[in-house]
Parts: C-alpha cells; sequence; structure tokens
C-alpha cells in the first residue's frame, strides 16, 4: 500500500516535473522567439533590401577586387642573398626592426661535400647577425669562405596566401580572412592578440607585434599592389627573383612563370594550396 | 512550479536574451558584408600610403643621374638586373627613422621636408649585392673586398649610377702600328719628350714603355680637344690615326728608365699612398690595362702636376678626380717619387 | 629595443619568426586550470550520477573546486592577449571554425552550469543562512535565495531533479571543455609534436586524472585542517578512480608518442634529439617516472595489499601531488615543448620563461593560487562539509 502510493506519489511528481519543465521549454521558447522576432524582424527588413542589391565592393578608389587574381612567383636561381627585399619590406610596413619579426626574409641552402643535406641559415641567424652588425640591417656572413661547398643557393620566403590558410580557419574572432582577390590580410583593430594563427602558420609567416599587440605578416603590400604598383619586395629585388602579378591576365609575368616552368609550392601535404610559386627549390627546402 | 525554480527561469531567460542582444548589437556594421570579418578594414588596409615612389618619381627632377643609370650597367633590363634608385637612397615616399636610411629633416614627404639619403659608406652598401658570398649565383658581378680595394670605398672607381668601368679601350687600335716607322716618325718628339723616349730634365713626360693603347688615345684627346696642352694640342693635330699607331708601337717598345733613389724617405711614404692606384696602374707601376698608363720611371714633375691637373679639374677625369681628391700636395710629391723610381721592366 | 622577453635562442634552423615563443607559461596554466575543472567536477557527478555514495564527503567540495578554478580560468587568457578589451569579439563575432571561439561560448555556458549546480546544491544552506545573517552579506544571501524560502520537500524534489539533469549535462559539458582544449593543439597542422587525433583524448584524461588528485589532496589537507578524520572509503574510491583513469592516462600518451616515433616522419631525427635531451628531465622523469609509473604503482601497490588507515591516506597522497606535478609538466612539454620544436623540423629552441614580468613564472604562480584562496573564501560562505552542516546532511544532494 505504502508502495503504491510512493510510487503513485512518484509518478505525480515525475509528471509535475514533466509539465513543469515542460512549460518552462515553452514560456523560454516564447520568449526567445519574441526576442528573435522583434530583433530578426529588423534583420530581415534589411536582408531583403540587401538581397536585392548586391553589396557594394570595399571603397577602394579605382579598384575593384572581383577583377584580379593575385600570385607570387620566386626564382631561386636568380636570388642572389642581398636581403634588400627584407629591409624594404621592414620599411614599406612599419615591421619591428629585430631579428625576430620578419613578413619575409631569406634563407640560404649551402650542401657541404660529404653532406646529403643542406645546411640552413637565413639573415635572422646570430652569426649573420654579428656580421651585419645590427638587428635592423641585414647581411649574410660569408661562413662557408673556407669550406667544400657542393652546392649553394638562396630562397627568399614570404606569407604563400594560401587558398585554403590554416591562420584563417583557426582566427576566433575573424580578424584575419582572405580577400576576394586572394590576399590574406589581417584586421588589426579587431585581432585580439590570441596568436592562434601564429601556431597555426606550418610555414612561419606570421608573428605577434608586442608593441601593437596584434598579429601581423605579409599582405603582398595590400596598399600597393590595389594602387597598380608592385610589393615592395618586388620592386626593389634587383636580380628579379620576386615575381607578382594576376593570374586572371595571361599575359602578365606571373601567368607566363607559372605557365612556362615547372613550379614547386612548399609544403603541399599540408592541403592550404599556396599561392607563392617557386622555381629552383629542391629536396631540402620547405 | 516552486517559486524559485520559476524564477530561476526567468532568471536564465533574461540572461540569454540580454546576451543575444548584446552580441547583436556589439557587433559591426560592416561585419558579414563580404564574409566572417568587418568588411570596411578591406578599404581600410588598402588606403595606407606607399613608401617606395618608384623610378619615375625620380626622374621628375634627378634627370642628370637618371640619364646615367637609364645607360649605365645598374639598368640592365635585358638580362633582368635593375637597381633601382630607392634601393640604395632609400623609400621616396615617407620618413622612416628606426633604420639605416634615416632621414635627415623632420617631415614626411621628398621632396617637401624629406631629403634623401646619399649613402657614404658605399663599401657597406654595394656589397650587400657585390660581395662574394657562398650562394651567390655566379651570373652575379662579386668580389673579394679586401682584395678587390683594400678599404677603398667603391665610388673611388665607380660611379654608383653608371658603374661598370671602361676595361676594354674604346677603340681597339685596328692593327698594331710599326715601330721602325713609328722611330723614323718619332724624330719631332725628342726635344721634349728624350732621344730613347726618356725625359729626364725635359718639359714632356717620358714616353719609353708606355702602353700603346694610351698612348694613341692620349694624341687623339690632344687632337681632339679632350685634353689641352699648347704644345700639344697642334702637335697632335698634325698626327693622324695611322701614324699614332706607329709612335705608339714604337714607345711602348722602349725601355723605361727609373730616376736615381733620391729620396728614400718620400718614396716609401709614397709607396704607401699609392696602394690606391696599385688596382689600376699595378703594384709595380706597370697598369694592368693598356687604357690605362704605366707609371713606372715616369717623370716626378709630370706625375705631380697630373695629380694637381685632375685635382683642380684641367685634366678631365672623374675617375682620377675622386682618387687623387684627398692627396695632399706633400702626398703627392711622395706618390711621385716613388712611381718615378720604380723599377723599369 | 627593450628586451624580448618571449625570445629564445635556437640550434639547427627555425624560421625567423619563431625565436620569439607565442605561448608562454600562462598557457601552460591556463589548460592546467581548465583540467582541474573537469577533473573536479567529474568527481561530483560519480557521486550525483552514477551513485558512487562513498564520494558523498567530497561531492560538494569538489564541486566548489571546478568552480573556484573555473571563474580563474580565464585570468591566463586575458593576460596573455595582446589586447584583451577585445576578448568579447570571439564571442561577438565567433568564427566557428575556430576552436577558441567555440571553446569561448563552452567555458560560458560551462561557468554558468557550475554556478546553477552550486545553488541548487547549497540552496539549502542559503536560505537558512540568509534568515539568520545581517547587513550587506546577509543581503547577498537574500539576493541567491531569489527571494524564495521554500525548503518542502516537493521543492527539494524539484531540485533534486535539476541537479541531476545539470550534473548529467555538465559530464559532456565539461569533458567536451577540456577535450576542446586538446583539439585546439591536436587539430594544427603545422607541429608534429602537436598534431595527433589522440590530443583531446589526452587532455581530458589527463584533466580527470589531475582534478581527482586534487580533491584528493585538498580533502585530506582540510580534513586536517579541519580536524576531522579522513574519510578512507572516500579516499578509497578516489584512489580507485584515479588509478583507472591514469592507466587510460598513461595509455594514450604513451600510444601518441609511440605512434610519432614509428611513423618516423620528417623532423623525427630532431623530435628524438629534443625528446632524449632537453626534455628528458620534463619528461621522461618527471611527467612519466616520477609523476605517473610510480604514482600507478604505488596505488597499485596499495589495492594489491588492501591498505588502509594512515599509510593509505599518506601514500595517497603523496602520489596524488606527483601526479599533479606529472599534469603540470605534462602541459608544460605539449605547449612550451611543442614550440621548442621547430616548424621547420630541422632546429630546437630553449625557452627560458622571465620570472617577473607579465607572462612570467610569478605571474602563472599566483593564477595557480589564486583558486585555492577563492576556495578557502567560499567555503566558509558555502560550507561543503556534511559534519558541520546539518541543513547539507539532510538536504537536497
Amino acid at each position: 500500500m505504502e508502495d503504491k502510493e510512493k510510487l503513485e506519489g512518484q509518478q505525480k511528481g515525475r509528471r509535475e516535473f514533466l509539465s513543469c519543465l515542460g512549460s518552462a521549454l515553452a514560456c523560454s521558447a516564447a520568449a526567445a522567439a519574441a526576442g528573435a522576432v522583434t530583433t530578426g524582424a529588423v534583420a530581415a527588413t534589411a536582408a531583403e533590401a540587401a538581397a536585392t542589391e548586391v553589396p557594394p565592393n570595399p571603397a577602394i578608389p579605382g579598384y575593384d577586387w572581383t577583377q584580379h587574381r593575385w600570385a607570387f612567383g620566386v626564382d631561386a636561381t636568380k636570388c642572389i642573398g642581398c636581403l634588400r627585399c627584407v629591409e624594404a619590406c621592414k620599411k614599406e610596413n612599419n615591421v619591428p626592426l629585430d631579428a625576430h619579426h620578419f613578413r619575409t626574409w631569406v634563407e640560404r641552402y649551402v650542401t657541404l661535400e660529404g653532406e646529403e643535406t643542406a645546411r640552413i641559415d637565413s639573415q635572422a641567424d646570430p652569426v649573420n647577425i654579428a656580421a651585419s652588425g645590427s638587428e635592423s640591417e641585414y647581411r649574410f656572413a660569408d661562413r662557408y669562405r673556407d669550406a667544400k661547398v657542393e652546392q649553394a643557393f638562396f630562397v627568399p620566403k614570404l606569407c604563400n596566401h594560401c587558398t585554403h590558410p590554416a591562420c584563417v580557419q583557426v582566427c576566433p574572432t575573424g580578424a584575419t580572412y582572405k580577400t576576394e582577390d586572394g590576399v590574406v590580410v589581417i584586421d588589426h583593430t579587431y585581432c585580439i592578440g590570441c596568436q592562434y594563427c601564429v601556431q597555426a602558420c606550418p610555414y612561419g609567416a606570421r608573428y605577434f607585434n608586442e608593441e601593437t599587440g596584434v598579429t601581423d605578416k605579409c599582405t603582398w603590400c595590400y596598399h600597393r599592389i590595389t594602387k597598380g604598383l608592385q610589393p615592395a619586395c618586388v620592386e626593389v629585388c634587383p636580380v628579379g627573383a620576386r615575381i607578382f602579378g594576376d593570374r586572371n591576365d595571361k599575359q602578365s609575368v606571373i601567368s607566363q612563370f607559372i605557365q612556362n616552368n615547372r613550379v614547386s609550392v612548399l609544403r603541399p601535404e599540408t592541403g592550404n594550396a599556396p599561392n607563392v610559386f617557386y622555381v629552383g627549390i629542391d629536396k631540402d627546402v620547405s | 512550479m516552486p517559486r524559485h525554480i520559476f524564477r530561476l527561469i526567468l532568471v536564465i531567460l533574461v540572461c540569454v536574451v540580454v546576451g543575444y542582444s548584446a552580441k547583436r548589437f556589439f557587433t559591426l556594421n560592416s561585419f558579414y558584408e563580404y564574409g566572417h570579418y568587418r568588411g570596411d578594414s578591406v578599404a581600410d588596409i588598402a588606403s595606407d600610403k606607399p613608401k617606395f615612389k618608384g623610378v619615375g618619381y625620380c626622374a621628375s627632377c634627378h634627370a642628370k643621374q637618371i640619364a646615367e643609370w637609364s645607360n649605365g650597367v645598374h639598368n640592365s633590363s635585358d638580362i633582368g638586373k635593375i637597381v633601382k634608385c630607392e634601393v640604395c637612397h632609400g623609400a621616396g615616399g615617407a620618413r622612416d627613422d628606426r633604420g639605416p636610411f634615416e632621414a635627415s629633416a623632420t617631415g614626411a614627404d621628398h621632396p617637401k621636408n624629406l631629403k634623401m639619403v646619399v649613402p657614404t659608406d658605399t663599401r657597406k652598401l654595394c656589397t650587400f649585392c657585390h660581395e662574394r658570398l657562398t650562394g651567390r649565383p655566379l651570373q652575379q658581378r662579386q668580389i673579394v673586398v679586401a682584395d678587390h680595394a683594400g678599404t677603398q670605398q667603391c665610388i673611388v672607381c665607380h660611379n654608383p649610377h653608371s658603374p661598370k668601368l671602361n676595361l676594354t679601350p674604346v677603340e681597339a687600335a685596328a692593327q698594331a702600328g710599326d715601330p721602325i716607322v713609328g722611330k723614323a716618325k718619332a724624330a719631332a718628339c725628342v726635344g721634349c719628350h728624350g732621344a730613347e723616349g726618356v725625359s729626364r730634365n725635359l718639359p714632356g713626360p717620358s714616353l719609353a714603355g708606355q702602353n700603346a693603347t694610351y698612348f694613341a688615345e692620349a694624341l687623339k684627346a690632344y687632337g681632339a680637344g679632350g685634353r689641352n696642352n699648347p704644345m700639344m694640342s697642334p702637335a697632335a693635330q698634325a698626327i693622324n690615326a695611322e701614324d699614332a699607331s706607329h709612335l705608339a708601337a714604337y714607345f711602348s717598345g722602349l725601355k723605361c728608365e727609373a730616376a736615381p733613389a733620391s729620396d728614400a724617405q718620400a718614396a716609401s711614404a709614397g709607396q704607401a699612398i699609392a696602394s690606391k692606384c696599385t688596382a689600376c696602374h699595378g703594384a709595380d707601376g706597370r697598369a694592368s690595362n693598356g687604357a690605362w698608363p704605366n707609371l713606372a720611371g715616369q717623370s716626378k714633375d709630370y706625375l705631380i702636376n697630373a695629380i694637381k691637373a685632375y685635382k683642380g679639374g684641367a685634366r678631365n677625369n672623374g675617375m682620377m678626380a675622386g682618387i687623387v681628391k684627398d692627396l695632399s700636395d706633400s702626398d703627392a710629391e711622395s706618390v711621385a717619387t716613388y712611381y718615378a723610381s720604380a723599377t723599369c721592366k | 629595443m627593450e628586451t624580448l622577453l618571449n625570445s629564445a635562442p635556437f640550434t639547427g634552423y627555425v624560421y625567423p619568426n619563431e625565436t620569439m615563443i607565442p605561448w608562454t607559461v600562462l598557457i601552460v596554466v591556463y589548460p592546467y586550470l581548465t583540467g582541474l575543472v573537469a577533473g573536479a567536477f567529474t568527481i561530483s557527478s560519480l557521486y550525483q550520477v552514477f551513485g558512487f555514495h562513498q564520494l558523498r564527503p567530497v561531492a560538494h567540495f569538489a564541486l566548489l573546486v571546478s568552480l573556484c578554478c573555473m571563474v580563474v580560468v580565464p585570468i591566463p587568457l586575458l593576460l596573455h592577449l595582446g589586447h584583451p578589451e577585445r576578448a568579447f569579439n570571439a564571442m561577438i563575432t565567433p568564427h566557428t571554425t575556430s576552436a577558441f571561439a567555440i571553446f569561448a561560448y563552452a567555458a560560458a555556458f560551462y561557468v554558468i552550469l557550475l554556478m546553477l549546480e552550486t545553488w541548487f546544491v547549497f540552496r539549502p544552506h542559503i536560505v537558512q543562512t540568509a534568515k539568520k545573517t545581517k547587513g550587506p552579506v546577509g543581503w547577498i544571501y537574500r539576493v541567491a535565495t531569489l527571494g524564495s524560502d521554500d525548503l518542502s520537500e516537493k521543492a527539494l524534489s524539484y531540485d533534486r531533479k535539476w541537479l541531476f539533469a545539470l550534473a548529467i549535462i555538465g559530464i559532456p559539458g565539461a569533458h567536451g571543455l577540456h577535450g576542446y582544449v586538446g583539439f585546439v593543439f591536436g587539430s594544427l597542422k603545422s607541429r608534429e609534436w602537436w598534431s595527433s587525433d589522440l590530443m583531446p583524448a589526452i587532455f581530458l584524461f589527463s584533466a580527470i586524472i589531475s582534478g581527482t588528485a586534487l580533491v584528493i589532496v585538498l580533502y585530506v589537507v582540510s580534513c586536517k585542517l579541519r580536524k576531522v578524520p579522513v574519510d578512507l572509503a572516500c579516499v578509497k574510491v578516489m584512489a580507485y578512480s584515479l588509478w583507472g583513469f591514469m592507466m587510460f592516462t598513461l595509455l594514450l600518451e604513451g600510444l601518441e608518442f609511440a605512434s610519432m616515433v614509428y611513423r618516423g616522419r620528417e623532423g623525427i631525427d630532431v623530435i628524438m634529439s629534443f625528446v632524449k635531451g632537453p626534455l628528458l628531465v620534463p619528461f621522461f622523469i618527471l611527467q612519466f617516472g616520477l609523476g605517473s609509473v610510480l604514482p600507478l604503482a604505488v596505488i597499485t601497490f596499495l589495492i594489491w595489499r588492501g591498505t588502509s588507515g594512515p599509510t593509505l591516506v599518506v601514500a595517497i597522497t603523496t602520489s596524488a601531488c606527483l601526479v599533479l606535478l606529472a599534469v603540470l609538466m605534462m602541459r608544460y612539454n605539449v605547449v612550451i615543448g611543442g614550440q621548442e620544436i621547430a616548424k621547420t623540423g630541422k632546429g630546437l629552441l630553449a625557452y627560458q620563461p622571465p620570472i617577473f614580468a607579465k607572462e612570467g613564472l610569478f605571474t602563472a604562480g599566483c593564477v595557480l593560487v589564486l583558486p585555492f584562496v577563492l576556495l578557502s573564501i567560499l567555503v566558509r560562505f558555502l560550507p561543503p562539509w556534511h559534519e558541520s552542516d546539518p541543513a547539507l546532511a539532510k538536504g537536497a544532494l
């Protein structure tokens, strides 16, 4: 008898609970719906209005970003390792003038006699910084002068502006993004400086600017290319190792470069689909 | 439902609504316009001012340098090697006081209040590209700096806008002249230049053992007015190119004569100073290139006068002017003593 | 140029931008704290949901531990950000492909869940204290009652149901929260040391053992402070849970490392030289040896011998301390160790954390200590001990 009462009591309790929960859900749904309807109504009318007209392209004077598909080429057979590109980029883009923050850099690969893999250094290597005498001027030290060198060459590196950028994928706020013309840039007013993108980039192209508190990287000098200029590094390279242009134009230097050479990219296995195309790199370059 | 449960649900609902409204309120207007980012930032990024202006910007005022550069080897567009102005002079579009190309004036823009840098340490600047370096493609002209120029600045010999030195004679002699014919014609020269081309105390310089190409060029310059001398100019005008080549062949075959060692101290001082001359004129005073004159055994007074003429501009040679610019009179005398007594071979 | 505190010297070849270590000791502390949250909540749930009645003495205490750690979790993150004032951007416009954005919402959801659960557990106490206390503190209690002093059986049964639902939701909540932290590292393609499908599971299970170990240590310490005998059955159950979860954690961590070595991808020789060199003490000795194998052996021995009494308490507590150390070392080895292996696969960096800097060891230490300071204050307002609080003893649970 008691058990039955208890069971009934439990069932009643359960029913009450469920009905209460149900009414709570109904209340919350109604409230949420009411809230959503009022805020959504405003958005809906705006969206309707917007749907009938295409959103205007960004207000860049004299530039239509739907007309361009930018790409970059590097001819590593030509690079002389003069590092004018590194210094020009730092000047053009206010990059911190030390050996730890670079939008672009140059690597040197030297295979000595009897060794199977190349020895690699960049202009940021302490030996090279000591040779240049300053962290803001860059020069490669001639450290292999007395060695038996089998092969040696320079490889300029920069952000690859991947088609499937890992950095954009991991950004929590949407501060870094890829533009319609193929350039991956950073909104410095929106970045919170978590540096997740710095971790995610397989190429080490990004860095954190301690002074501004946001991350930064090569933008292919977006402020120059939208004015018909070349990126600063391409502008100053004295030997034509860096090539930049519009793939939509089949006659542009970059289209010709890609078409006429067997070009390769860095770390294709990541699936990022980089848009910097290399000629003249070898197995040791990654 | 107990009161507290009802009120709790109410509190939760209020929080959710407030949170969602805050999210909508704080989302910036242009966000989501083109994608998951602030649409206005594209134009923001594109609106930055470029700092590097390009060659066209310089050409409007610096026509002379642009002309030198356009025809020079630093503008070899055929082989894709172009050294633009801002590579050496810094960005023309904005002041950047953070690094090596620090502007020397306040302000933002060249030429308004921004002076471009004229690099002084060319030995540091030029060697960024031209220092011999492992990994540098061999098509790139590169030198071992210490062996090439010692401690000299590059611009002592090289015009940075058109740096290639004219190492080959402008016009190589069509055919070498005949020294026997030259000897016959040289009779007219003996009075000032000496019987065997060794001048000793005569007014003219020694000609014995002088490079034939240089000799012929000098005569041509006197005849055409590039070099000016009241004696030599009319004399040279009377000598045609063929005769000049005969004379050059004759004199180049003669043996020069070193002056007796007079002032050993001056000579050794001169040898030290002459280290900047050796690149072209040779350590022993015999030039490595036929276009440049041998100095060994040359008349000391002639050498001193030549140095003065280069310094003052009476003789017009940019390269020589640069090299002798800092020579004092006593330096000039020391150098001249050294070369005058240098062993002739 | 001011000293670049997060720069690291290197050997071999590293990308120039890698010489600045992006994630410092604060990012070691943050997953550690999140892990303690998940682990302590697991102990609480073992009682609430899975009916481990022996855990009654610590169930509510574990909840408070979880809550105190959870409210401190945002602090190391905010200290690390370049623009902490913009931190809410990740919630205003969350980029859903980013583990950080999802984590922001998961953390917000979870802290609310924890607060709700704490409220339900302590409601009888809050209601009673609200009646007795005067002044501003009393006012806080009264607000917390939501104006209801209903402690009838009907009300308490509602509370029980809510608690049960919250605890059930909270298990995937806590585990998802910390699993996401593992996913932050495991999903990246750029670092061989991090890139692993097992990373969320590894983080999760090491979180559970760290939380369990923390509850053990804090419970024993609090018993000593309150001069109350330690409930041996409770400690035993916690030890068994610790033992079980530790075995699984060791299995996962061992599997991950073994897979990496076996596959031997490009860069593995640099990784191996790193593990056998600079990482030898932190990884093999501290994390694996001292921190995992030793406590596991000790607890195995205790279980096998059926030890009880003060020996059990001392041995378990010591083992728990070692486990806490092990999990902290694990976070350090993953976060800092991973950044010391260059993305090039051809170089190694050597990061020396600064001591007195915004992101230095002292700050990290303070952040680690803070939850316990908060806990010591909170237990005075919401005492979780059944011996002292009859209301709780009969109460909602």
